[in-house]
């Protein structure tokens, strides 16, 4: 029964900045270990989604639950909040969430392993001496362990980012969400990203990607949807949207990316 | 020639006079790293208020840089040395005082933490928020994010220019004489009534200070260099 529960709810998620409404009612079930790709042109509100489901943005209205749990305050479409959240809580169901940014965001002043560590610290309240061996194990994941006192402006763009799976992993996640995770990095760099991103998908990690790494959507997703305009204009399996997408914009757009 | 120069500076009077004249120094000395304390701490709080997402606080920490930053410190230390006590006396309906030394220490402790509020609010604001989205994503609290992911990138980069603003308090030291702190100033205007030879005295004051002032931000700048080579590869 809890097995088929989803471990991510979005119900009527709408996100507006100013008077332009970005995210216009997307509603989804994300089913735990599966792996959700989000794909769209640039502006159709696609890393706008996934950085509301941990609150780095805050939705105009909707609900987002979180392993059965509402993350903020729940918000009725007249702007009316229901039920509060602390900030205390949305910080607790963030950490069921890793995020893995465009940018990498490592933390300059510390080292790798310092960088993978300081949550499990600050956040899980661990002793360091276990968090040291639970950050090794985790950067030995993403074959860096060899780099793990060195400071991240020595490392590649692609050692960066996979040290910033690394320690988003380190704490454990329930779900973790790609947020173009590719998109900054030379071409011949992202290959090993999406490597480790592909093992992570095999050992059954919900995942929920945005991309424009269409070889990877088509190859390593369960389900794609297809953003337009803030809202879910396809919705399918890898084989459904790219080989016959009901949408034409839809069809439009994955030609274009494909050539 | 050695008499004229001896008129403007001579050694042997400065050695003379050499306990009188440290005596001051000290002084120097410890008001400006009492006040410098007091400046960083104050703006601390004043640099992390104004960059607060409540328009409140924001708008009182940018109003108390605005006005410590524009109103000189003379004036300062006039008005905490003779105009806070009738205030304070008035309040608590009896007579306050304050001695020359905490005066010295208020005024311009708050006087520089209005320019380094400043500095340490464009520390703050060059640290990318990227920084703290992924330190917020792995579940930290703000203020933890604040504390170890911000912070300590923000200071690093404040370095250099605090250091200018130090040495600039330093040199601002040198006013409370006019408040009657027995500083190196002071000694030096008792001293060249004494002896009526006020250019050699005030001369050597200068190159005294000047040179506290160099090895002082020399070692400083050792120390960050230091602090850079280890955190910034």
């Amino acid at each position: 029964m809890d097995g088929d529960r989803p471990i991510i709810r979005v119900k009527d998620l709408r996100k507006s900045f100013g008077s332009v409404e970005v995210l216009r009612g997307i509603t989804i079930d994300v089913s735990p270990g599966s792996v959700l790709s989000i794909i769209g042109a640039s502006g159709s509100g696609k890393s706008t989604f996934l950085r509301c489901l941990n609150y780095l943005e805050r939705p105009t209205s909707g609900d987002i639950f979180v392993d059965g749990e509402a993350i903020g305050p729940s918000i009725a479409p007249n702007g009316q909040r229901k039920s509060g959240a602390s900030p205390r809580d949305i910080a607790r169901i963030r950490s069921k969430l890793g995020m893995v940014f465009q940018q990498f965001n490592l933390w300059p002043h510390m080292t790798v392993l310092g960088n993978v560590i300081e949550a499990l610290i600050q956040v899980k309240h661990m002793r360091r001496r276990e968090a040291v061996e639970i950050g090794q194990q985790f950067l030995a994941k993403v074959n860096l362990l060899n780099k793990k006192d060195e400071y991240p402006a020595k490392l590649s763009g692609g050692q960066q980012q996979r040290v910033a799976i690394a320690r988003a992993l380190a704490m454990q996640p329930k779900v973790m969400l790609f947020d173009e995770a590719t998109s900054s990095l030379d071409p011949e760099l992202t290959g090993e990203v999406l490597e480790v991103m592909r093992d992570l998908a095999r050992e059954g990690m919900t995942m929920l990607v945005v991309t424009h790494e269409m070889g990877f959507a088509r190859d390593a997703s369960d389900r794609i949807i297809f953003l337009h305009d803030g809202k879910v204009e396809e919705d399918g399996t890898a084989a459904q949207v790219f080989s016959a997408p009901a949408s034409e914009r839809c069809q439009r757009f994955i030609s274009s990316a494909l050539s | 020639m050695f008499v004229a120069l001896q008129n403007v500076f001579d050694p042997a009077l400065f050695w003379e006079y050499r306990a009188v004249l440290l005596t001051g120094l000290l002084q120097n000395i410890i008001i400006f790293a009492e006040s410098a304390v007091l400046a960083i701490f104050l703006a601390f709080i004043v640099g992390i208020a104004s960059l607060s997402r409540h328009g409140p606080v924001r708008w009182t920490a940018v109003a108390y840089a605005e006005f410590f930053r524009n109103t000189p410190e003379y004036v300062l230390l006039v008005w905490v040395y003779f105009v806070l006590p009738l205030i304070i006396g008035t309040a608590l309906g009896t007579k306050a005082n304050l001695s020359p030394h905490v005066a010295a220490v208020i005024g311009l402790g708050v006087a520089y933490s209005g320019f380094l509020s400043e500095t340490v609010r464009a520390g703050l604001r060059s640290v990318s928020y990227g920084q703290t989205e992924s330190a917020l994503s792995l579940g930290m609290s703000g203020f933890t994010a604040l504390r170890r992911i911000v912070l300590p990138q923000a200071v690093r980069r404040m370095l250099p220019e605090a250091v200018n603003q130090l040495v600039s308090l330093f040199k601002s030291t040198t006013i409370v004489s006019l408040i009657a702190v027995q500083d190196i100033m002071y000694q030096v205007s008792m001293i060249s009534v004494a002896e009526m030879r006020p250019v050699p005295l005030y001369t050597g004051a200068a190159l005294l200070y000047c040179i506290v002032i160099i090895v002082a931000t020399q070692l400083f700048q050792r120390l960050t260099e230091r602090w850079r080579r280890r955190g910034w590869a």
